[in-house]
């Protein structure tokens, strides 16, 4: 007799979990919810600010511009109410400005790291100068968006660029033997020009399928496993839900920008050498000035501490840091320790350096 | 769920018994995949089948180009290389009027220069200073920037040093060939 309702139980459980789980997989999560303005377009891209907490006596003198790698959505950035890095950081007293590239059409094949860095970055620079009514400013690159961020800061030294903080940036692909998108794309193996030739950008899907094949039990079992074990916390379920969101909004990488990532860093290492040539001058590190953090993250598969670690060496910053991290390439930022441990020392080191005085200024 | 957690009683779960094992079993299968897909035979495979893809699906690729514009043309239709001769041309368009903001910032920064020492700010401000991260305002464009937001360096550098460094700078263009 007691058999027959912890059967109905065990039958309402299971249809709980069923309606959950098809909800989680089959919508979005409400992501990217921080307030924010669009301040600048072009082309595809947009700078967005986010609209201050703080009274403006209070908050950091220096703007900070955000610069997300090419090929995933920024919003991991500002994931969701709580849990988001830009919503930290404007409650912090930032000014921050959000650069998101948008999504390369088939007319953007062409556009390289060179239009990227030369272009748009010091377009937006100029516009987040304007507003904020600072001449200097801070930057934070993430993923490519720190080569990105090093080639202007290379380039452009004398732009007014303060601080510059680097997030899991593959900058030195010298050590082939623990990259594995290193081994995969060797020239033996990997012909750019014919994938480029048949999809004119590299496709999202592609790139995702790349990413999650480093680790490909964790990523294709692994990761529904947690979820189907999880269905009764709506806190993992939540969190699952948004970054669920995030890593399946792929965007393709213009084609320009990934030859160069392909042939000029991957196989050929040129940026670290002093080698890469954008717009026809050479990148010198040895230009950068800027104070730095490096932000490495320890078990970082896509981006192996030692592809971040020899810039340091390179630049002529005479205020500079490595940060390590316990965590992995996205984990480190949008996991459920970041606010705990990087932020915080973001934060810091960061607002140390934020004055509009020139303290701490190289 | 959380109601008959909180009564103490846990609810049966098929899976339980065999959870340790599966996860034992699937720490082990990560960590082989992992070693196995950072080696040269991986490497050797994948590329092969990619060159192999992208070789059979060429010819039915190239004859879709090929086909394609004349039937659009019949029917009074753009093609693609159509949209993206536009698109590039939208894009310079932009360049331009981006351009001619930078010029009418430095001229308005020199006709206004903003007192030294107090930062100019935007028409987004007001809004925003008490206003809780809830919800997201719609974005719109080309906000009204008062004269007082501009300050005269902060306009004609990255146009002055663009035109020098890049004389030819149409967007997505031929460069990169």
């Amino acid at each position: 007799m007691e058999q027959a309702p912890a059967i109905t139980e065990q039958v309402a459980l299971v249809e709980e979990r069923l309606r959950t789980l098809n909800k989680v997989m089959t919508t979005k999560a409400a992501i990217a919810q921080t307030p924010k303005e669009l301040v600048w377009t072009l082309n595809k891209a947009k700078l967005y600010r986010y609209i201050p907490v703080v009274p403006k006596e209070e908050r950091h003198g220096i703007p900070l511009l955000l610069v997300f790698a090419l090929m995933n959505r920024p919003y991991i950035l500002d994931l969701r109410p709580g849990h988001s890095f830009v919503e930290f950081l404007v409650s912090r007293g930032y000014d921050v400005y959000l650069l998101d590239w948008g999504v390369p059409g088939p007319e953007d094949k062409h556009l390289k790291f060179d239009d990227y860095a030369l272009d748009y970055i010091p377009r937006a620079v100029r516009k987040v100068k304007a507003i904020s009514g600072s001449e200097e400013f801070s930057m934070l690159g993430w993923c490519i968006g720190a080569i990105l961020t090093t080639i202007y800061a290379s380039m452009l030294p004398n732009h007014g660029l303060r601080n510059l903080i680097l997030l899991t940036a593959p900058l030195d692909f010298g050590n082939k033997q623990d990259i594995t998108f290193a081994r995969w794309t060797d020239e033996k193996y990997f012909d750019v020009e014919k994938v480029l030739a048949a999809f004119g950008n590299m496709p999202g899907e592609m790139i995702d399928y790349g990413a999650k094949a480093l680790k490909p039990v964790e990523n294709y079992i692994g990761n529904y496993i947690k979820l189907w074990d999880n269905l009764d916390n709506p806190q993992i379920v939540e969190a699952w839900h948004a970054m669920n969101t995030w890593v399946t909004d792929n965007i393709p990488l213009a084609g320009g920008a990934f030859r160069q990532l392909i042939v000029d860093l991957y196989q050929n290492n040129r940026l670290m050498k002093g080698e890469m040539i954008i717009r026809g001058q050479r990148v010198d590190l040895g230009q950068l000035r800027a104070n730095l953090l490096t932000v490495i993250a320890g078990a970082d598969h896509i981006t192996p501490p030692c592809q971040s670690e020899a810039i340091l060496s390179k630049v002529a910053s005479r205020d500079k840091e490595i940060f390590h991290v316990p965590g992995g390439h996205i984990g480190i930022m949008a996991g459920s320790g970041a606010h705990k441990l990087t932020w915080p020392h973001i934060d810091g080191w960061l607002g140390a350096r934020s004055s509009p005085k020139l303290d701490g200024r190289n | 769920m959380g109601e008959g957690q909180a009564g103490g009683s846990k609810p049966f779960d098929p899976l339980e018994s065999f959870r340790g094992l599966r996860d034992v079993y699937l720490d082990a299968m990560a960590k082989a995949m992992v070693e196995a897909v950072n080696t040269e035979s991986y490497a050797k495979a994948s590329g092969a089948m990619l060159d192999a893809t992208l070789t059979l699906s060429a010819p039915m690729r190239e004859g879709l180009e090929k086909s394609m514009p004349p039937v659009l043309e019949q029917l009074s239709l753009p093609s693609r290389q159509d949209i993206v001769a536009l698109a590039e041309r939208f894009t310079n368009l932009e360049m331009r009027l981006d351009d001619m903001d930078a010029k009418l910032d430095r001229i308005l920064g020199l006709s206004h220069p903003a007192q030294p020492g107090v930062p100019a700010e935007t028409a987004a401000e007001p809004v925003a200073a008490s206003a809780p991260a809830v919800k997201a305002r719609p974005a719109r464009t080309r906000p009204a920037k008062p004269v007082a937001a501009r300050t005269p360096a902060a306009a004609a550098k990255p146009v002055a040093r663009r035109r020098k460094a890049a004389p030819s700078r149409q967007p997505g263009r031929k460069g990169a060939k």
